[in-house]
């Protein structure tokens, strides 16, 4: 078979060849010489290379070693590839794992219809290899590259098109790295490309979605308030009509809340409504459309953290003080054994492995200055969120001795007036400079904001969640405080963490139920996909852009024929030496 | 006569003084001259008595032996002779080889040997074969007046001899300077050279491409005397079968010579000027 040469350029070193020639020419055209006798010329045996024998062949058979390992080089140099039948190109198919892909149309899912279309261009036309490259959140690999159908339908098994996005892009991108500009490229998804002018002649984008109008739960949320929980729910019309949501909120089998909501096209309206905060698990559901899973959502009671905090101050009236603003963040537990925060005014530090501590300086009246501004925050510091100090009376201690390691939070020129430090076991230790006979901090909003802060800083370092909802594809932070982690998803898979950090970023890559086991304790938080994107059925489409070049090429590959001639030229080569090496010996 | 040739004999001439001839004494026969002979003669050096026999001559009886003895005894004197040198020069074409010293080389030797003889009172001839030997013009005069030294016989001189060979004098010294490359037995020439001389000195002068052969590659070699033609590929085997055959010529030369009383020696013509200690070594020249 011809071969095809990708550098032809190159072949115009074969002029070398008639050099070579020319030289071995010259070199072994006979020299005329005149000698006094021939007497001495004329040998019983005759040489190797001379006499008879040489007088017939003029070129020896290094010239003609010489000539082949340079046409092996020149056919190297201009890259011969060779068309090989039967052979195609590797196919890497790009799947969108969105959920939108299970929207169904006329009883078949885009994803369905997806997977037939796939396996009989598989089974037409078998690839030499198949890969694929799961187009979620992020693109990631099924698997390594298959060869058979079944091999292929085990990687598949994977594309359960949970997902909350498709990055198609980012997955073409990874496609087009593996397949080293050699693959074919096949994209199955549910909507046209961006711009239906495909680029290149490797990609194919083939669409099996349906426009559908579509109802659905686009945002829920279910936040604690006070002793209810307030609810609320954002239902979209993804349609050219104008549509009726019949909105059903239950709690286990006790149907809570029924409402009935008129959308416009593409309209979105929100429903709010409290509940017991005692109530468990919430449902809310739409009436069944094209799209199931964006029609249930699912919300769990909000956390509600509490913090132990003991108050281990003598003074009566400071003590009242520190009692009522703690009560007041909401976020004090009713138990103080066991304490997270100690708060007291001794200089020594607290026992305990998993107290923080708040140190209360109340200066002596000659030590005192009182602090009216300006004052320096550290505003990204989880204490002064929110906080404002204008306008107030701070009377603090100038002579305050600083541990190693302190840093100011809230500073009066040069005068620290609340400081934080944190020791080898994650321990936070604050000190308030605060004489609060002589401020009027206690007086003004800041006070609680502080101690609200505070609360809330040291809820948020308690091992376990955060947070009970979440939106599919999220990440979820763990606190695990170093104990080791079990974690139970939706479709019964059990991941553990047998060593862990302080903290755990769980995935989320099915709605649905998670079981987080900490410890002796459990935790549970719910995941639903809510995705505006992926419910807007309306720009779906069935259709097939871009294409490979030259069906007939897909099923004959280029293969490189360069090492075949490397190769024979530096056999060549041996053998040129092998040769030559007794001539130098004997000349030697 | 090429010019070359014309200022080697000049060379060769001034190169001559420096040597003298070594006449051996069983070498001194010839004329009468001015050298003891080996025979009697009428020389004044008493040799001998022997009795008188008819036919003697008167002159030479001892009349003081005949009174004491009453025998008539004759007194034998050693002759007196002038000694001679034939050079005897190999006029084929391979002596005179282009891009080689020969030619030069055989002249100069020739005109040393010559002059070298002269400062000896010995006589000598110049002998060049080519179709049949003939004597130079004016041989017998200092080597810068010879004439008709050329290199260009297409015979060998083993053909020259059969041809017509030299009228050499009879117990004279013999040199013959030759390359010896031609394909004849030595002992042929030898013979013929070596009867009635009283020494034969056989100068094997050989360019320096006749002894190192040429360089690996492929050559189309002309014999020089024949024309003919042979082609081949010199490689170390050739080389070295080459110096062998050589060696081989050599040998058989050198045996053939000492086989019938004639010493061999072989110069280089190119290094001729520093090789004329073997002439000294074979007992040809002495330092004058």
């Amino acid at each position: 078979m011809f071969p095809f040469f990708v550098y032809p350029l190159a072949l115009l070193a074969l002029a070398a060849l008639p050099v070579l020639a020319a030289i071995y020419l010259f070199r072994h055209r006979f020299r005329r010489r005149t000698v006094s006798s021939l007497l001495l010329w004329r040998f019983q045996m005759p040489s190797r290379e001379g006499g008879a024998k040489i007088q017939r062949i003029q070129l020896p058979l290094l010239f003609f070693l010489e000539l082949l390992a340079l046409l092996c080089l020149v056919m190297a140099a201009s890259g011969p590839q060779w068309r090989q039948p039967g052979a195609g190109r590797p196919l890497i198919v790009v799947l969108d794992d969105s959920f939108s892909m299970r929207a169904v149309y006329e009883a078949v899912s885009a994803r369905d219809r997806a997977l037939e279309y796939l396996e009989r261009h598989f089974r037409r036309q078998p690839p030499p290899s198949v890969r694929l490259v799961l187009a979620g959140s992020q693109p990631r690999l099924a698997g390594a590259p298959v060869r058979t159908w079944s091999e292929l339908a085990r990687q598949l098994v994977g594309w359960t098109c949970h997902a909350p996005q498709a990055a198609l892009e980012a997955a073409l991108t990874l496609a087009s790295e593996l397949g080293n500009q050699q693959a074919n490229i096949l994209i199955l998804t549910d909507h046209p490309p961006v711009d239906e002018r495909m680029a290149g002649d490797r990609l194919r984008w083939h669409a099996f979605g349906q426009p559908s109008a579509n109802l659905a739960i686009v945002n829920a949320s279910r936040v604690s308030h006070a002793e209810q929980d307030r609810c609320l729910l954002e239902i979209a019309n993804y349609a050219a009509t104008p549509q009726l949501a019949r909105v059903t909120v239950q709690a286990g089998s006790n149907t809570l809340q029924t409402s009935s909501l008129t959308l416009a096209p593409n309209e979105r309206q929100r429903l709010v409504f409290e509940i017991p905060g005692r109530a468990p698990l919430l449902e809310a559901a739409l009436e069944p459309d094209a799209l199931g899973e964006d029609n249930t959502v699912q919300l769990l009671p909000p956390i509600r953290p509490r913090v132990r905090v003991q108050v281990a101050i003598t003074n009566a009236a400071m003590h009242e003080l520190l009692s009522r603003t703690l009560e007041v963040t909401g976020l004090r537990a009713a138990l103080s054994v066991d304490p997270e925060l100690v708060i007291h005014q001794a200089s020594g530090a607290v026992h305990g492995t998993n107290a923080w501590d708040l140190r209360w300086v109340l200066p002596s009246a000659e030590e005192g200055v009182a602090f009216t501004g300006p004052f320096v925050i550290d505003t990204s510091h989880p204490l002064t969120e929110g906080l404002a100090l204008e306008g107030m009376v701070w009377t603090a201690a100038t002579n305050l001795a600083l541990s190693p390691g302190t840093v100011p939070v809230i500073t009066a020129g040069n005068i620290p007036l609340v400081l934080a430090r944190e020791d080898a076991l994650g321990r936070r230790h604050l000190t308030l400079n605060l004489d609060p006979g002589l401020s009027t901090l206690h007086n003004t909003p800041g006070w609680p904001i502080l101690f609200w802060n505070l609360l809330r800083w040291r809820a948020t370092e308690q091992p376990g969640l955060s947070e009970r909802n979440f939106r599919l594809g999220a990440e979820v932070e763990l606190r695990t405080a170093g104990q080791p982690a079990t974690v139970t998803r939706p479709d019964g898979v059990v991941v553990q963490f047998v060593e862990t950090s302080d903290r755990l970023s769980l995935e989320t890559p099915l709605p649905g139920h998670y079981l987080v086991s900490l410890g002796t304790a459990t935790n549970a938080f719910v995941v639903n996909p809510l995705a505006a994107d992926e419910s807007a059925l309306t720009g779906c489409a069935t259709g097939r852009w871009g294409g490979w070049k030259d069906e007939e090429a897909q099923r004959r590959q280029l293969a490189s024929a360069v090492w075949i001639f490397g190769l024979a030229a530096l056999a060549i080569m041996v053998v040129h030496l092998v040769l030559l090496a007794p001539r130098a010996k004997g000349s030697r | 006569m090429k010019p070359s040739v014309r200022q080697a004999l000049r060379e060769g001439e001034q190169l001559g003084l420096r040597y003298s001839l070594l006449m051996p004494q069983t070498t001194a026969s010839g004329a009468t001259g001015s050298r003891l002979g080996r025979r009697t003669g009428s020389s004044i050096d008493f040799q001998d008595y022997r009795d008188y026999e008819p036919g003697d001559d008167l002159r030479f009886i001892d009349w003081g032996v005949y009174a004491r003895t009453d025998r008539l005894t004759i007194k034998l004197f050693r002759e007196e002779v002038t000694p001679h040198l034939d050079l005897i020069l190999d006029g084929s074409r391979s002596m005179g080889l282009e891009e080689s010293a020969k030619p030069e080389a055989a002249a100069k030797l020739g005109a040393l040997l010559a002059t070298a003889a002269a400062n000896v009172q010995c006589t000598h001839a110049v002998w060049l074969s080519g179709e049949g030997f003939h004597r130079l013009a004016n041989d017998s005069h200092p080597p810068s007046t010879w004439d008709g030294l050329g290199f260009d016989s297409v015979r060998n001189l083993d053909q020259s001899l059969d041809l017509l060979g030299p009228r050499l004098r009879r117990l004279g010294v013999r040199v013959l300077i030759s390359d010896l490359l031609w394909p004849a037995q030595p002992i042929h020439t030898i013979r013929r050279l070596r009867e009635g001389a009283a020494a034969l000195f056989v100068i094997q002068l050989l360019g320096r491409d006749d002894v190192t052969p040429p360089e690996q590659g492929s050559l189309r070699l002309i014999d020089s005397e024949t024309g003919e033609t042979t082609e081949l590929y010199v490689d170390a085997g050739v080389s070295r079968q080459y110096r062998d055959g050589l060696a081989r010529l050599q040998q058989s030369w050198d045996d053939t010579c000492r086989q019938c009383g004639a010493h061999l020696t072989t110069l280089i013509a190119e290094e001729l000027e520093s090789s004329l200690a073997r002439l000294e070594s074979m007992q040809l020249v002495a330092p004058a």
